[in-house]
């Protein structure tokens, strides 16, 4: 018997070759390979390439001017009308006007992120301070402060058409906030979306591996042999992985509402249902994905495809508002942008049902698509 | 070439005629304008090198793979088109394990009675016929990962039979198996053949096929002889199937 080595460069090389050897042959995980870091990179690149902007808000100018009498001649001030053609020329903020009241309602029901107001001796005011009265001229904001991103663009727009209007100084802030008047903490702002993340990524990734492994272990070809239909197969696992989204739902609140102390200002039922309505959602989008996927490897990678684009262009990361309009379009096809929509409207705005029919009705039908898709697509025979 | 439409069976449960099966990857032609006939309480052997088409026939059958061409009839009815109902009266073990692993034993052979809707009444019945035939009576309540080859085998074997079907198709059936177990094995099956159980087994061990009533030879995906053991051996005037098979696939090994 020849002497074997403790260490052989040969057997190692031997490893490398077969593990590429098998890549090679397995076609479908290529084109993944290439595709999908190309297409997150893409989505990537174009989300976070572009700068927060278009940022829905009101301005109620209340400011009656203030004319200032030097000798014969006599000039009229408005600078609460120079600040809003300010803001108007800003491309961070899409400007809107009308009264105060209906800012704050638009802000409540998320149509704008802030409502301004101007008070009527605005432009009085300041003229007296420039002539050296020690009185500032208070400017009420009403904001949406749901998130940090566009709390501080909104702002900086604000502050920078003051600014360009009369210099810095003069103006007192009035800040409030809108949803139950907290200043949420980043943690808090960023659950919602947290907590869908971890529901696609971990629901699409049990669910794909537990079907497709009913594919490799060979019990598949076995089951078509008997009266088990594809329906009644594929409802079977629905409800097993419907039982177990459950579970990871609730895991998942518990983390995030009892271990971080996560605000729930809606109601905590609504809240489980609609994490549940979207874990069934994903459910049925691996049963239909399962259908493209013949091995784990390719399950698997399916799964960062999904998560990742989602979380580019469900406004997790940067709003979708600021997205070019393409983009936002795409946006909308989405699950996890009505997800985080629903959550940080349970969550952070305490928005009941009525507030997020629209929500619940598009995930319903997006889950019942889903379904429909794989109970098209599921195989009932082997492969011709 | 044999013409096996001249032997009729007095009760045929299978029947085929022309079947063909042209995989659409690789375009191969894996059965080739199969006529098979298959009486009932018969044990059917298909016998055939790697790759001659004896699988891909069992799958087509069983209704689990569709035909590209050609007529099936399993117990009078059409396959794949009545293969749901098909399925009810028939029992398969493929040639993989096919068995889910973290599942006992107990549990592997239960989900399959629950495909057939049996109650759980007449299923412990059924258990406890089957577990001590198949020597797996100990075994009962072990994950079958933690099993030997030859005895997930049986365990496959127990879930094509648990529910008393018409026809079982074993595929392979008794690989891994040493051969005591084996030769009680056939008289296992001798004795469900006698209460009129049609049993269609493919192997490529001769001497197993020696045991059968019939035997169908294959050779790329083509019936190349057929009748009983002894029919065959004196057709060519052989001492042992395995020499009829070894002169008749001479030259013709087929790539697996």
């Amino acid at each position: 018997m020849s002497k074997t080595k403790n260490f052989s460069p040969s057997r190692v090389i031997a490893v490398t070759w077969r593990v590429l050897t098998q890549i090679r042959r397995d076609r479908r995980t290529i084109a993944l390979m290439i595709f999908i870091p190309a297409l997150i990179m893409l989505i990537f690149g174009f989300v976070l390439g572009g700068q927060t902007k278009n940022l829905p808000i009101l301005v109620d100018n209340q400011d009656a001017g203030y004319t200032v009498h030097a000798g014969q001649n006599s000039t009229s001030f408005n600078f609460g009308n120079e600040v809003l053609s300010s803001l108007q020329s800003d491309d961070q903020v899409k400007l809107s006007q009308g009264s105060f009241e209906l800012g704050k309602t638009g802000v409540d029901n998320g149509t704008y992120y802030a409502a301004i107001t101007f008070p009527a001796n605005f432009t009085e005011v300041l003229i007296l301070r420039n002539a050296g009265q020690s009185i500032n001229a208070p400017v009420t904001i009403y904001i949406d402060g749901t998130n940090p991103t566009i709390e501080a663009t909104v702002l900086a727009a604000l502050q920078s058409s003051l600014q360009n209007t009369f210099g810095s100084g003069g103006v007192v802030l009035n800040e409030q906030f809108a949803f139950g008047g907290i200043q949420f903490s980043s943690l808090d702002i960023s659950i919602p979306s947290v907590i869908s993340l971890v529901l696609t990524q971990t629901v699409l990734l049990v669910s794909l591996i537990v079907i497709v492994r009913e594919t490799t272990s060979g019990v598949l070809s076995r089951l078509y042999a008997t009266p088990l239909s594809a329906f009644e197969r594929l409802l079977g696992y629905s409800i097993a992985l419907l039982i177990l989204g459950m579970a990871m739902t609730g895991i998942v609140l518990f983390m995030g509402l009892g271990i971080f102390g996560a605000i729930v200002q809606g109601s905590f039922a609504l809240l489980f249902l609609g994490a549940v309505l979207y874990a069934s959602l994903n459910i049925f989008l691996a049963v239909f994905l399962s259908n493209f996927a013949r091995n784990e490897l390719q399950a698997v990678q399916l799964v960062p495809l999904i998560t990742l684009t989602s979380m580019a262009l469900s406004g997790m990361l940067i709003p979708v508002d600021s997205f070019p309009s393409w983009v936002q379009t795409l946006a909308k096809f989405i699950p996890m942008y009505y997800a985080n929509k629903l959550f940080e409207g349970i969550m952070l705005k305490g928005y009941g049902i009525s507030n997020l029919a629209q929500q619940f009705i598009i995930l319903s039908g997006i889950a019942a698509l889903f379904f429909v898709l794989a109970v098209m697509t599921v195989k009932d025979k082997m492969a011709d | 070439m044999v013409n096996p439409s001249s032997y009729s069976p007095k009760e045929p449960v299978i029947e085929t005629s022309n079947l063909v099966k042209i995989y659409k990857e690789g375009a191969i032609k894996a059965v080739d304008g199969l006529n098979l006939k298959i009486g009932k309480g018969e044990i059917y052997a298909l016998i055939g090198a790697n790759g001659s088409g004896k699988t891909t026939t069992i799958s087509m059958l069983t209704g689990s793979l569709f035909p590209t061409s050609g007529e099936i009839r399993v117990l009078g009815l059409q396959v794949p088109k009545k293969r749901r109902i098909v399925a009810a009266a028939i029992g398969v073990a493929p040639q993989e394990y096919a068995l889910y692993s973290d599942l006992t034993v107990e549990q592997n052979i239960s989900f399959f009675a629950k495909l057939y809707n049996m109650d759980r009444s007449s299923f412990l019945k059924r258990l406890d016929e089957l577990l001590p035939i198949l020597k797996l009576n100990e075994r009962r309540k072990t994950a079958v990962y933690n099993l030997s080859g030859g005895m997930k085998r049986r365990v496959s074997i127990a879930c094509a039979l648990v529910h008393q079907p018409r026809i079982v198709f074993l595929d392979e059936a008794t690989v891994g198996i040493d051969p005591v177990l084996r030769a009680f094995f056939w008289d296992y099956f001798r004795s469900l053949a006698e209460a009129g159980l049609t049993i269609v087994l493919t192997s490529h061990v001769m001497d197993e096929a020696e045991r059968a009533d019939r035997i169908g030879l294959m050779r790329a995906g083509k019936l190349i002889e057929y009748g009983t053991p002894e029919e065959i051996k004196q057709r060519h005037s052989a001492s042992s199937i395995e020499q009829v098979f070894l002169k008749l696939s001479e030259g013709a090994v087929a790539d697996e």
